[in-house]
């Protein structure tokens, strides 16, 4: 199936980000960036697949910022421009993001950004709409993916009503979610840039009125373009207010408690600015208002600020939701994501039933608890295990700061629990720049940063110069894996190909650092005892200097070529009687390196197993073997 | 005595720098390693009873037990230890030509002359270039013994290579090594397991050839000490004569006094209770008098038999030792003997002598006068 398919009516199967590019398609986008971030990847992924074909252009962006100024150009210009990101990324953005805001745009400008509830794929679960509203940017959410994609092309219409950019805020379960979703017709025409001799977007203080004249605009124009909906009695005494998946959720609970003529469901898919005239009809009437809505108390405090100003004119009414845990949320203490059965306990609760019925239907399953770990043949696992032992041997406890990507797992066991920190992107690397100056307090733990290759591109830089010229002392440790592996593969700077699989111009870690003047070591993490000895010794040295340790993600290697088979010879194998405590499948712990229980040996499982060939350097028995070919670091 | 593993060794080691650097703990397991003559336990195995902890040389050793073992008999000699003969010696004239031999080439030429004859498979040796940290080798060609001749003054993990070659099943080796290594060496051999599990020594053949040593450098020499004074990548030749260092490089020769080096000496070489390697097959060491010569020292038969048949077909030359110089020999080494036993914190933790082995030496060298 392509997603350019030209059969307007025909009604298909598609995943919420398909759904989202299938609406940019059909909103004619003219210019679509992103950097990859779950839960929205596969939205640039889908359209720059057909981008070419299609007409517009699209591009994997170093970071989110250049994304979203790029896509802003391509507005100003009076096109059609769509900028997709995480939540965490729209952070990066938002600088540019609030002046932006004020000067306003010219064609429509769409920001897609998907919040992750519980942070399944993130390292927080970011509330988007707290930075939309920092930016004055109106925000719509859409409840399915059929709504996803309709929202696309409401979301461009307003944002050129309003000539100001638009954010769309989905979570991860629109996106990732599917359900039929109705084609419509695809765009014959296409745009052409252009700028006035008299187009000028300056951002001054001034403009914040004109901003919030567009919100007063935006929040009129809901009820007339069908951004709010209303199902249940004329009159409610008990509501419920949501938004987005939780809109499912409620709808759910009314119908498994039975009480569709009782309880009245008001469902937002404008969410900011709120609007207000449609929902004072609804809570003028009611006595308990429940709010059913992603991550923070969002609309909870907005209603909870729209009553306080109608206060002694609307009847006495109490407010339910996160807030006061009435929606407990998966963390618990209303945080975390919501779940179906959360919202019914909630209703539950304020219509004043007994104990939740019992549906005899499980909506919670929860499979065992598993730690996350390496792929098997994973280049990190072996870098890791050099770094930790590396620090160990140096013996002055050095100070690790880690970075956002695969490599971030290095804080749990599979990387030996050597990180101490984990923030943002390239943060790692800024707290490096700092904890590498407390040598000025006669600080004597060496500094080291661990980021990955898309991670250096996207935003070490700065950081980077920092410490060069104040003259920190760190080693940067690149893991560079020649891809963006944690998202799934998309290129990035350093790569010859571009998002539409078109010749790029690589941009090389290595002339950036010789550029700097960084001295710099490349290490196969793969000859583990070589990786030992280079970190050794590079945390021995001073000032600003890099290593990377380059091996290409074990998913990405071409399994035929090349390949040691790597087995496990129990002969040689010592059990339990090894010294080892079954260091392979235990300790070192790649997912191939597995325990014969039934042996007392060890046993590698060559399904898994990439034959990079790392643990049989290190098992203590020499009983890991590895054939077919000779890797260039095994020794004697 | 309950059973001890990692952590002790890591604590009564490793943390109070008795460590010699023999580098035998980092060839038995993942958690030990050593990088630039440093040894750390990296990572823990959880076990709390370790073959590292017993066979390490700065463990508790009975001194007396390991003579038993490898000699069958406790010694009568309290300075030298078990010998049958004690020799001039040098590489004879059917040996190659050795360029970069220490003195007489003694330990090269039999090496050599093992490794061609078939007694040997391989050699554990320790090579590299003069300017950098030197590296372990297995030799088993007749080139990489040549190229690992001279001495190397750090302390060398050459070791770490040789539970390696063991597994491999290397059926017999030469193995040269410092008198704390030759120890080393020892203690893995007499472990006694029922299993092959740990019986590790039990395949393979050894032929263990000690120096004299009375101290080694530690990573400090190659780190700073070096690189403050010259490129140590220009280094073509460290040599050690008596009271300097002659650091050599194509623009010419550095001259340092000695005493510029005992700052950088290895903390665990100052309480060494066996500068003759008293455990080896055979010792060899300087002759402190003629450098084309070396002193050389058989103890057990094997050492003897070897050196008989090194002799025998050429490869190497010897000659009685001058009557003048034996005492000259035992003053130096009952005196630092004597220093470690008697020094003011009593014997090293790790020293264990029997009584009359602790009476032997401090009466050796009351015999010998000197204080
Ligand atoms: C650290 C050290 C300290 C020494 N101190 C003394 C001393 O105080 N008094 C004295 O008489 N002799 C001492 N020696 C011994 C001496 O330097 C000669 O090694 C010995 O006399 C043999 O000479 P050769 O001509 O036979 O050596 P060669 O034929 O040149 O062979 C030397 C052999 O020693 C091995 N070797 C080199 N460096 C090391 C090392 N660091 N660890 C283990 N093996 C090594 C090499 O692999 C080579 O096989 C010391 C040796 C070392 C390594
Ligand atoms: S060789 Fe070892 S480390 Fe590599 S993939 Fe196979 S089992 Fe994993
Ligand atoms: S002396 Fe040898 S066995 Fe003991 S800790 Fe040091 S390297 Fe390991």
């Amino acid at each position: 199936m392509q997603l350019n398919m030209d059969r307007p009516g025909v009604t298909i199967f598609l995943q919420g980000n398909a759904a989202l590019a299938r609406g940019a398609l059909e909103a004619g986008v003219d210019y679509a960036t992103s950097y990859p971030g779950s839960p929205t990847v596969e939205i640039l992924e889908l359209l720059a697949q057909v981008a070419r074909q299609c007409g517009f252009y699209a591009e994997w962006s170093v970071n989110e910022k250049v994304a979203v100024e790029g896509a802003a150009a391509a507005s100003l210009a009076g096109l059609r421009a769509l900028a997709i990101t995480k939540a965490d990324g729209l952070n990066v953005a938002l600088d540019f993001l609030t002046c932006l805001g004020l000067t306003g745009v010219r064609g429509g400008l769409v920001l897609v950004v998907g919040d992750d509830p519980s942070g399944h794929s993130s390292v927080k679960e970011e509330d988007t709409r707290f930075l939309a509203r920092v930016a004055h940017l109106p925000v719509l959410e859409p409840t399915t993916p059929q709504e996803a994609k309709e929202m696309v092309g409401v979301a461009f219409r307003l944002s050129e009503h309003l000539a100001q950019p638009v954010v769309l805020r989905t979570v991860t379960r629109i996106c990732h979610a599917g359900g039929n979703v109705t084609l419509g017709p695809l765009p014959q025409e296409r745009r052409r840039p252009s700028l006035g001799t008299e187009d000028r977007f300056i951002c001054v203080p001034r403009q914040h009125l004109q901003q919030e004249q567009k919100l007063r605009e935006a929040a009129k124009l809901a009820e007339a373009w069908n951004l709010v909906s209303y199902e249940g009695p004329a009159k409610a005494e008990t509501l419920i207010v949501a938004s987005g998946p939780g809109l499912l959720y409620a709808r759910e609970a009314v119908k498994r408690l039975q009480r569709q003529d009782q309880v009245g469901l008001v469902g937002l898919k404008m969410v900011w600015p709120l609007p207000e005239t449609v929902l004072q009809r609804y809570l003028q009437v009611a006595r308990r208002v429940l709010v059913v809505e992603e991550i923070e108390p969002f609309i909870e405090e907005q209603i909870a600020a729209l009553i306080g100003r109608n206060a002694g004119e609307w009847p006495l009414l109490r407010l339910y939701g996160r807030k006061d845990n009435t929606i407990a949320g998966s963390f618990g203490g209303g945080c975390g994501e919501l779940t179906p059965d959360l919202v019914r306990a909630a209703l539950t609760t304020i219509l004043g039933l007994s104990a939740p019925e019992e549906t005899g239907f499980r909506t919670e399953f929860r499979p065992p608890e598993r730690e996350l770990a390496f792929c098997a043949g994973c280049p990190h696992r072996a870098s890791f295990w050099a770094l930790q032992s590396a620090i160990a041997l140096d013996g002055r406890r050095a100070v690790v700061l880690g970075d956002i990507g695969c490599y971030t797992l290095g804080r749990g066991r599979s990387g030996y629990r050597v990180l101490h920190t984990v923030h943002a992107m390239g943060s790692g690397l800024g707290l490096a720049s700092g904890f590498g100056k407390l040598k000025e307090w006669n600080w004597e733990r060496p500094t080291v940063a661990v980021l990955g290759d898309s991670t250096f591109y996207h935003a070490a830089l700065p950081a980077l110069i920092n410490a060069l010229y104040n003259r920190s002392d760190l080693l940067l440790v690149i893991f560079d894996n020649e891809t963006t592996a944690m998202t799934g593969h998309q290129p990035h700077p350093g790569r010859e190909v571009d998002a539409r699989g078109e010749p790029a111009k690589p941009v090389s870690l290595e002339q950036i650092l010789h550029g700097l003047g960084v001295p710099l070591k490349i290490q196969d993490p793969y000859d583990v005892r070589s990786s030992m000895r280079a970190i050794y010794r590079a945390l021995k040295e001073e000032d600003v200097r890099a290593l990377i340790l380059r091996g290409p993600c074990a998913l990405l290697r071409d399994r035929k070529l090349a390949q040691l088979r790597t087995y496990v010879d129990q002969m040689r194998c010592l059990g339990e009687g090894c010294g080892c405590n079954v260091f392979c499948s235990r300790v070192w712990a790649c997912p191939a390196n597995r325990w014969d229980g039934l042996r007392g040996k060890a046993y590698i499982d060559e399904t898994l197993c990439t034959g990079c060939g790392a643990c049989a350097q290190l098992c203590p028995a020499g009983a890991i073997r590895t054939e077919g070919g000779e890797a260039p670091w095994r020794e004697g | 005595m309950p059973p001890k593993g990692p952590l002790h060794l890591q604590k009564e080691v490793l943390q109070v720098e008795q460590c010699t650097g023999c580098g035998l703990c980092a060839g038995l397991c993942p958690y030990f390693n050593v990088v630039d003559e440093r040894v750390a336990l990296t990572s823990t195995c959880g076990l709390s009873e370790g073959l590292c902890y017993e066979v390490c040389p700065r463990t508790p050793t009975d001194w007396e037990l390991i003579d038993r073992t490898v000699f069958g008999a406790p010694r009568q000699d309290h300075v030298l230890g078990h010998w049958q003969g004690l020799y001039y010696a040098r590489a004879g004239e059917a040996a190659p030509a050795i360029e970069g031999k220490q003195y007489g080439g003694t330990v090269t030429a039999l090496v050599a002359f093992a490794l061609t004859q078939g007694l040997a498979h391989g050699a554990l040796l320790t090579s590299g270039l003069p300017g950098d940290f030197p590296v372990p080798v297995l030799a088993r060609t007749m080139d990489e013994v040549l190229a690992a001749a001279g001495s190397k003054y750090s302390a060398t993990p050459t070791l770490q290579a040789l539970v390696g070659a063991m597994r491999d099943g290397l059926g017999s080796m030469v193995v040269v090594g410092r008198p704390c290594q030759v120890l080393a060496v020892r203690k893995l051999q007499s472990v006694k397991r029922r299993t092959p599990v740990t019986n590790l020594t039990a395949g393979t053949k050894l032929f263990l050839l000690g120096l004299f040593c009375f101290w080694a450098l530690s990573s400090a020499f190659y780190e700073r000490f070096l690189p403050s004074k010259l490129n140590p990548l220009e280094v073509t030749r460290l040599d050690l004569p008596p009271y300097e260092l002659v650091v050599s490089t194509p623009k010419g020769e550095l001259r340092l006094p000695v005493d510029e080096l005992r700052p950088l000496i290895r903390p665990a070489c100052e309480v060494c209770f066996d500068p003759t390697a008293e455990f080896a097959d055979l010792t060899v060491g300087s002759t402190e008098d003629d450098p084309r010569w070396n002193t050389l020292l058989a103890r057990s038969a094997l050492g003897s038999e070897l050196l008989e048949a090194a002799t025998a077909a050429g490869w190497l030359e010897v000659r009685p030792y001058p009557a003048d110089r034996v005492h000259l020999l035992r003053e130096a080494v009952a005196r630092k003997k004597r220093r470690v036993v008697t020094g003011p914190a009593g014997p090293p933790p790790y020293l264990f002598l029997q009584e009359a082995y602790h009476r032997g030496v401090v009466a050796a060298e009351e015999e010998s006068g000197c204080s």
